[in-house]
């Protein structure tokens, strides 16, 4: 699956890089960057766990 | 075909249940996941999935004109980020949040960090304290009021401005009435304000700066002020008062973080999901939508219950025990969705400096004389003693 972000929802607050510093993190201006896209097995996992503790909801899986 | 949604004939903001609303909470969510409450002119969602996906669909569950339980509020909310959804709500959303997202934030951390340890020190030397004037008020109170750069006689009223604009969200009863004045004096205070009012180098002179260099739409500061000081003001401290008084009664859990501080943000995460500030919250149905096999109507306004959704078995395992190891990120106490509370990273912000705080200068703490005052939508400690061991 794809990890997809809406780019115009996120705001920096950084559970998503919490809950799976792996596959993503905040650059120095506090903007998401997807180190990973294209996930399966265990990455699926901490994918679906950063997509569910959005507090915005700006990361959808697909 | 859809059925019927289940009747309670309770008002949701009755004094009784309004200073416990968790046996109530429990009634409701086993009724059902949608339960009609006539007395209120509501539908409750009261288990945990169909609050998270409400707050996710707004274009089935509108804020506008809804977020109230009154026309008055509802009303006065028009044109806000919180009562508009999506697209007029994307922008409004951007220019609120702007400085409260954890990087505009970052420079006041430290500040926030020392702040919280000074006072607690502070109290601590006194080894027994009231700790709702003197913590859970005193702090984000003086944090709020550094942030947006308010100054002498306005800093006094923050308090009770606070207090009455959450209060004028509930149903027309007495409280609200008694509130409606208070919190208009909020809203012409915020209606006047100019930048000259607020200390040279807060957020919130830089608010209106913004606004004379045209980057946000005239007439907006004053808005934005608005809602930092009605939003963020009441609830924190309804958080902080929460987290004394949690690791009071629960002096293993707060041994636990006093061992691990890289706990911190989970203890406060667990005390968000056991006690919500907030009671409940409203939507609007733009369609008949069928939720758990039960319809709700185009139009039925709709209460959301945070805590009912926050205790339901069916998501967090033994939900009616305190436990920080449970780590609940996906609580539902800031909402969620397009709405999800804008000033949530601010709010961390305060209470894990408060946790650190208490974890790093007290070896012990117990409370009691704990009082809780009926409010219409936030639910908080008004007074509680502490006796503290350094």
């Amino acid at each position: 699956m794809k990890i997809e972000l809406d780019r115009p929802r996120c705001e920096g607050h950084g559970l998503c890089e919490e809950a799976a510093p792996e596959l993503m993190h905040l650059d120095d201006d506090d903007d998401l960057v997807l180190d990973v896209v294209e996930v399966d097995g265990t990455a699926l996992d901490r994918a679906r766990a950063a997509v569910r503790v959005c507090p915005v909801a700006a990361l959808r899986l697909v | 075909m859809p059925a019927h949604a289940a009747v309670s004939d309770i008002d949701l903001f009755a004094d009784d249940i309004l200073v416990d609303p968790y046996p109530t909470y429990t009634a409701l969510r086993d009724l059902g996941s949608v339960v009609h409450l006539p007395a209120n002119d509501v539908y409750a969602l009261t288990r945990y999935h169909v609050i998270r996906a409400a707050l996710g669909d707004f274009e089935t569950f509108s804020s506008e004109k809804a977020i109230g339980f009154n026309p008055m509020v509802n009303e006065a909310l028009q044109g806000t980020s919180l009562a508009s959804d999506p697209p007029a709500h994307t922008q409004l959303r951007a220019t609120l949040s702007a400085n409260l997202t954890p990087r505009a934030l970052r420079g006041l951390g430290e500040t926030i960090e020392a702040k919280a340890d000074a006072l607690v020190k502070t109290l601590a030397e006194r080894s027994t304290f009231e700790a709702i004037d003197e913590l859970a008020r005193a702090f984000p109170l003086e944090i709020v009021a550094d942030l947006i750069g308010f100054t002498g006689d306005v800093k006094a009223n923050m308090l009770r401005w606070g207090q009455a604009a959450m209060e004028v969200i509930g149903p027309l009863n007495q409280r609200t009435q008694e509130s409606f004045p208070i919190a208009g004096e909020l809203y012409g205070w915020c209606s006047q304000v100019t930048a000259e009012d607020l200390a040279e180098g807060s957020i919130g002179r830089g608010i209106f700066d913004a606004e004379a260099r045209g980057d946000i739409p005239a007439g907006s500061a004053g808005h934005i002020i608005h809602q930092y000081l009605g939003a963020g003001v009441d609830t924190t401290i309804a958080s902080i008062g929460n987290i004394i008084a949690l690791f009071g009664r629960h002096p293993d859990q707060f041994a636990k973080v006093r061992e691990d501080l890289s706990l911190v943000p989970a203890a406060f995460a667990e005390v968000l999901r056991f006690w919500p500030p907030v009671h409940a919250w409203g939507r609007r149905a733009t369609k008949d939508v069928e939720v758990d096999g039960v319809l709700i109507p185009a139009g039925a306004h709709v209460a959301i219950l945070f805590g009912a959704g926050n205790h339901d078995p069916r998501h967090y395992e033994d939900p009616d025990t305190f436990d920080i190891s449970r780590n609940p990120v996906d609580h539902l106490s800031f909402g969620y969705g397009p709405h999800g509370c804008a000033g949530q990273g601010l709010a961390r912000m305060e209470a894990h400096a408060i946790i650190r705080a208490l974890a790093t200068r007290l070896t012990s703490l117990e409370v009691d004389g704990e009082v809780r005052l009926p409010s219409n939508i936030t639910r908080s400690i008004s007074e509680l003693r502490v006796t503290a061991t350094v």
